[in-house]
């Protein structure tokens, strides 16, 4: 009988070991993709291209310089948080994790992060040195939770050799519209004249690009949508006002229509429209391509923040940070996190050569950083960026069921009205039931 | 007489002489045989069948937050508008599929069951699919679903067609899951028919040519009589795996357009996982799993009706 249950015991005991961790070994978890292939083992950072190759690149750095610390790199398919929450829950977290700074509330509010100022401040990372936009993002309740890595906000990718062919450049730099109105007709004369559609967007298998889009123009228009962070108000005639817009642009082809992210992203590249709405992130690899010969976006590729459409100038933003969740760990383990975030601070200025902004007050007024392509003309998103209030919880499936339902509106599946509605719906219903 | 029938004999008798002193103790011992599957019975299907329904009476996340409201997430299923939508295209992708696999995996039994190496060579290749990850299979039907330059767009331009956007379209887009998951999935009742048309008796098949029954007289006659077992087996099964649609789903069109192609798997992983909603989407799951137990059992006893006429 002892022998069974010594049995027993040896196969639980088995059963509930995982890998364990040495005690200089760090895992940090990660989104933005794989590039092992490519950038496996370099540590030649100012060489590296894209989110990938770059945080590859000074990950392998670092631990090429801290022989004593073992990191183990973790890949997450975007944005990781389902992995993260079953991670959370089974008391197995890793010990960095990459999060948008939207998300930072979800998981601090039941304190599954640790505060990290005390110890950013030992190894010299100073909060006061991050911009307002990150400061603001990673503070709660007066305590700092997160490293921030950037900001980012959604841009107008611009094609300008087929801005020039349909008359919308003016000294060098695009004619950008000024009101919903001039939108449209900017759209119709562009289409006239290219035979392509204005706008390149990814429609299908897509929520967040649509949430984003509406954020910004209803900040635009100061309407205060999450007056109160547990109610959204979304069925009022600003709101319809853009919703409309993009489904007058869907009615009348001046939008790539059907395409997912990847094609979006190829067809823009190749040519299939003039404006690509996406992300900060997608600078360098479109300006690399400006460069090469032959190419539709060769020496044609300009960079915007949204165009003022309404009286204020803003623009949605969001941005990454490093947070730490609430976990055992040795004084080793804990020395080393610090020091690998004191090295991530310290190369900011190498992350935002990806198109990002750096959250960093020194490296945004920077001489290197200004002189960098395109990135005189995104500036300005510095303060002209908003994010959601902090106090508004689970941005991200606030901002998926957003998406879905202005999908269905744009794509003609549902009234515009139905589809405020339903999404005010939705989202007040996942706010009300928050524990 | 062998070890194993001296030990029937053995408990035959014992079975005989239930008064004989330490009977009692002798039978306890017996559940020992037992006690392992017992075990891992009770701790890995019974305790978490009894507190799924449990945590279903709450409001409850991830990370140890509780709170008992009785009934209420069920009322709120039955007025969530995304869930009832979820709840009927679960029915409408079963109803697409099921019947599908079973008539062309018999389709393929009776075509593949011979014994010349091209029909081996085509066996292992109408299963080759069932090998294959979700990740790789949707992957692929991207490719040939996809309107910019997919291998259906191509086709249809090829014949001067506008191509057509199955994903995106309300109409098209749970179809489209639908037909990938038949392609994906189409080996296990191929092979299921397959081992049941080896178990028909050649006697009946001579029989059958005696009394000079044609190709479909012999088919109906003898052939689907007598693997009816396994067409309800078939049919089981695939009900049980279909009502689980998630992969797929999630990764060709997030549950859209318009909620036309969430099916009840992904409506409990968005709330559970995405909004840590988790006493919500487990009582989503406990009506899946009723609706999954009711399909089952219908299937079986309408099955065992008919094997009693």
């Amino acid at each position: 009988m002892r022998h069974l249950l010594a049995t027993l015991l040896s196969c639980v005991a088995l059963a509930s070991c995982g890998v364990r961790q040495a005690p200089n070994e760090i895992v940090v978890q990660r989104f933005f993709g794989t590039c092992k292939a490519e950038y496996g083992n370099r540590t030649d950072v100012e060489n590296a291209e894209g989110e990938c190759g770059i945080m590859t690149t000074l990950i392998n750095r670092f631990s090429a310089e801290n022989p004593d610390v073992k990191v183990r790199v973790s890949p997450v398919a975007w944005p990781g948080y389902n992995q993260l929450a079953a991670q959370l829950a089974s008391g197995d977290p890793p010990d960095l994790v990459t999060m948008h700074l939207s998300a930072i509330s979800d998981y601090q509010s039941r304190k599954l992060l640790e505060p990290l100022d005390k110890d950013l401040r030992a190894v010299g990372v100073d909060p006061n040195g991050f911009t307002a936009a990150s400061l603001v993002s990673v503070s709660k309740q007066g305590q700092i939770y997160g490293l921030p890595i950037d900001n980012w906000a959604p841009l107008w990718h611009i094609n300008m050799n087929y801005f020039r062919q349909a008359g919308l450049v003016k000294d060098g730099k695009p004619i950008l519209p000024r009101s919903p109105e001039e939108l449209l007709a900017h759209a119709r004369q562009f289409k006239q004249a290219t035979g392509k559609p204005y706008f390149v967007q990814a429609l299908a298998n897509e929520r967040a690009a649509y949430t984003r889009n509406l954020y910004t123009l209803l900040m635009q228009q100061s309407v205060d949508f999450f007056a109160d962070p547990q109610q959204v108000k979304l069925q009022s005639p600003e709101t319809k006002q853009v919703v409309a817009m993009f489904r007058q642009l869907y009615v009348e082809d001046l939008t790539t229509k059907n395409q997912d992210y990847a094609a979006a992203t190829n067809g823009f590249i190749n040519g299939a429209g003039g404006v690509y709405l996406v992300g900060t992130w997608m600078i360098g690899d479109f300006d690399a391509e400006s460069r090469k010969a032959g190419r539709p976006l060769t020496n044609g590729y300009a960079v915007m923040p949204w165009p003022q459409l309404y009286a204020r100038d803003a623009t949605f933003i969001d941005g990454h940070a490093w947070v730490m969740p609430v976990r055992d760990r040795t004084p080793r383990q804990r020395d080393a996190v610090f020091r690998l975030l004191k090295f991530l601070a310290d190369h900011d200025f190498e992350w935002s050569r990806t198109g990002h902004l750096p959250a960093y007050k020194a490296v945004i007024e920077s001489e290197r950083f200004n002189a960098l392509p395109h990135r005189s003309e995104i500036a300005k998103i510095a303060t002209t960026g908003m994010p959601l209030p902090s106090a508004v919880q689970r941005q991200f499936p606030v901002q998926d069921i957003i998406g879905e339902e202005m999908a269905a509106a744009i794509t003609g599946h549902k009234t515009v009205d139905a589809a405020l509605a339903d999404a005010e719906h939705r989202v007040n219903d996942l706010l009300f039931h928050l524990l | 007489m062998s070890a194993a029938a001296g030990q029937l004999s053995d408990l035959g008798r014992a079975r005989a002489q239930p008064a004989r002193a330490g009977a009692q103790q002798s039978r306890w011992s017996h559940l020992l045989y037992v006690a392992p599957f017992l075990f891992l019975y009770v701790t890995l299907l019974v305790y978490p069948l009894f507190a799924g329904f449990w945590l279903s009476l709450h409001k409850a996340d991830f990370f140890g937050g509780s709170r008992f409201v009785g009934f209420e997430n069920f009322v709120r299923l039955s007025n969530d508008k995304v869930f009832i939508g979820a709840v009927g295209n679960t029915f409408y992708f079963i109803l697409l599929t099921v019947p599908a696999l079973a008539i062309i995996g018999l389709g393929l039994a009776l075509a593949l069951n011979r014994t010349t190496p091209t029909a081996a060579f085509l066996r292992g290749v109408f299963f080759s699919s069932s090998v294959l990850s979700v990740t790789i299979v949707t992957l692929l039907w991207k490719v040939v679903f996809a309107p910019d330059g997919g291998f259906l767009a191509n086709l249809f331009e090829a014949f001067g067609k506008q191509p057509v956007a199955f994903l995106s379209n309300a109409d098209l887009a749970l179809p489209a899951i639908a037909i990938t998951t038949i392609w994906w999935c189409i080996g296990l009742p191929m092979m299921l028919f397959l081992a049941a048309l080896q178990q028909v008796p050649r006697e009946l098949y001579e029989a059958a040519a005696l009394d000079n029954a044609g190709r479909w007289k012999t088919l109906w006659s003898v052939t689907l009589p007598s693997i009816r077992r396994t067409f309800a087996l078939v049919i089981i099964i695939e009900v049980v795996l279909q009502f689980q649609l998630f992969g797929q789903a999630y990764l060709m069109t997030q549950g859209g357009p318009n909620n036309a192609s969430r099916p009840l798997v992904l409506f409990i992983f968005e709330v559970g996982f995405t909004r840590w909603d988790v006493g919500y989407a487990v009582a989503a799951g406990q009506i899946l799993f009723g609706l999954i137990a009711i399909a089952a059992m219908a299937q079986y006893f309408v099955a065992r009706r008919k094997e009693a006429f």
